[in-house]
C-alpha cells in the first residue's frame, strides 16, 4: 500500500514535467475506479465514459495544482465529484440534483427468463440506492465502495464530516429497511 | 436504540479513537443487542457489496501531441524573461559583493591626520563610476547574446513549422489520389452489375 503511494507521487511528478507515458500509467490505475464511481452516480455506462474521460483531462491541466500527491485520490475524486454534479446541473437547470432518479442499468443476466438468486440480491441492491437522496447514495458509494475516510468523503463533496456521517448513516438504515426482505428470502 | 457508550456505527467504521474503541469493544463483547446491531450493518454491507464492479468500456489515454506544446514565440519570450530575471539576480549579487568589498578595503581613517574629504568623494564616486561602466556593459552583452539566441531558435521554429506543413500537404495529396484512385475502382465495379439489374 505504502509502496504503491510513492509509485503514484513518482507518477504524477513525472507527468508534472510533461511525461505523458507516466499519466497514462496513473490513468490505468484509477480509471476502473472512477469509472464505477461515476457509473453508480449517473447510472449511464456512455455518460460514466465521457465524464471519466473529462475527469482524467482536467486533472491533468490542472496537475500543478495538487499541493500533495499523497492526496490524488481524493483529489481525482473531486474533479470527479464536480464533473458528475455539473451534468446533473446541465440537465436539470434548476439545480434539483435531489430529484434525479438515474436510469436502470440494463444487463443483469436471467436463467430461463427467471433472476437466479445472487441477480435478485443485485437487483435489489441497485433499487435500494436509487430510492436515497443523491447526496446519500453518493456517500454510501465512497465509503462502501471507495473506500474512503470520512475526512476524505467531506473533503471530495465539500460538506463537513458530520454532515457525511449522518447521510451515510441514515442511507444504511433505509438500505437495511429496503433489504431486509431479499435477506430474509436468504440471498445473502 | 443502542446501549454502547459510542455510536457502533462510528466503531464498525474504525472512526473512534483508541480509547473509545476499546471501551465498545468491551461492551460489544457483553451485550447481545450491540452485536446483533453489528451484525445488521455487517449484512447490510456484505448486501451492497454484491454489486459487482464493471469493467471500463474503453481504455484511456492521452498521446504526445506538439499541438499542446508551447509555441516557438513562447518558449523564446519564457527563456528571455527567465534569463532576465537571472541577469537582474546576478546584477544585484555583484554590487553587493563590490560594496562589501569596497567598505572592506576601504583605507581606515588616520588619528590626528584626517584625509582630506574631498579626495575621499572623489575616489567613490570614481569607483561608482567605474563598477557602473562595468555592470552596464556585462549587461548589454548578456542582453544581446540572449537577443541573439532567441532570433535562432524562432528561426528553427518557423522552419521546422514550414517543414511540416509541406509534409502535411504531400501526404494529402497524396490521400486525395489514392482515394480519387479508390473512387474510381470502385464506379467501375459497380457500373456493370446495376447494367445487370436494370435488364
Amino acid at each position: 500500500m505504502i509502496l504503491r503511494a510513492v509509485e503514484d507521487a513518482d507518477l504524477i511528478r513525472k507527468a508534472r514535467r510533461g511525461d505523458v507515458e507516466a499519466y497514462n500509467l496513473l490513468i490505468s490505475r484509477w480509471e476502473r475506479r472512477v469509472y464505477n464511481y461515476l457509473l453508480r452516480i449517473v447510472a449511464n455506462r456512455e455518460d460514466a465514459l465521457d465524464l471519466s474521460q473529462d475527469v482524467f483531462l482536467k486533472a491533468y491541466q490542472n496537475l500543478r495544482k495538487l499541493d500533495d500527491p499523497a492526496r490524488f485520490a481524493s483529489w481525482l475524486f473531486r474533479i470527479a465529484h464536480n464533473e458528475a454534479y455539473s451534468l446533473f446541473r446541465k440537465r436539470r437547470p434548476e439545480g434539483e440534483t435531489e430529484e434525479i432518479q438515474p436510469e436502470t442499468l440494463e444487463g443483469a443476466p436471467t436463467v430461463g427468463g427467471n433472476a437466479v438468486f445472487p441477480i435478485e440480491l443485485t437487483l435489489a441492491v441497485s433499487g435500494a440506492l436509487r430510492k436515497l437522496t443523491a447526496d446519500q447514495r453518493e456517500t454510501v458509494i465512497l465509503k462502501i465502495y471507495q473506500g474512503f475516510k470520512f475526512e476524505e468523503i467531506a473533503e471530495i463533496v465539500s460538506a463537513p464530516v458530520s454532515t457525511v456521517k449522518s447521510r451515510l448513516y441514515t442511507a444504511l438504515d433505509l438500505l437495511k429497511l429496503e433489504l431486509a426482505p431479499v435477506k430474509a428470502r436468504g440471498a445473502i | 436504540m443502542s446501549c454502547s457508550p459510542f455510536d457502533l456505527r462510528d466503531y464498525y467504521f474504525k472512526d473512534l479513537a483508541e480509547n473509545e474503541r476499546r471501551l465498545t469493544e468491551v461492551h460489544v463483547k457483553t451485550c447481545a443487542q450491540c452485536r446483533e446491531e453489528l451484525d445488521r450493518l455487517r449484512g447490510t454491507e456484505a448486501a451492497l457489496l454484491t454489486l459487482p464492479d464493471e469493467e471500463i468500456p474503453q481504455r484511456i489515454g492521452f498521446v504526445s501531441d506538439p499541438v499542446f506544446q508551447a509555441s516557438a514565440f513562447r518558449r523564446g519570450w519564457d527563456a528571455l524573461w527567465g534569463s532576465a530575471a537571472r541577469l537582474g539576480f546576478a546584477s544585484a549579487a555583484m554590487l553587493s559583493v563590490a560594496l562589501i568589498t569596497f567598505a572592506l578595503i576601504r583605507p581606515a581613517s588616520q588619528s590626528g591626520a584626517p584625509a582630506p574629504a574631498i579626495d575621499r568623494a572623489a575616489l567613490e564616486a570614481d569607483f561608482s563610476r567605474r563598477l557602473n561602466d562595468a555592470v552596464q556593459r556585462a549587461v548589454a552583452q548578456s542582453e544581446a547574446r540572449q537577443s541573439s539566441r532567441t532570433q535562432e531558435l524562432l528561426a528553427t521554429a518557423e522552419k521546422r513549422q514550414e517543414l511540416d506543413i509541406q509534409a502535411m500537404r504531400i501526404r494529402f495529396n497524396e490521400y486525395v489520389e489514392v482515394e480519387k484512385k479508390r473512387q474510381n475502382l470502385l464506379l467501375q465495379a459497380s457500373n456493370p452489375s446495376e447494367g445487370g439489374d436494370a435488364r
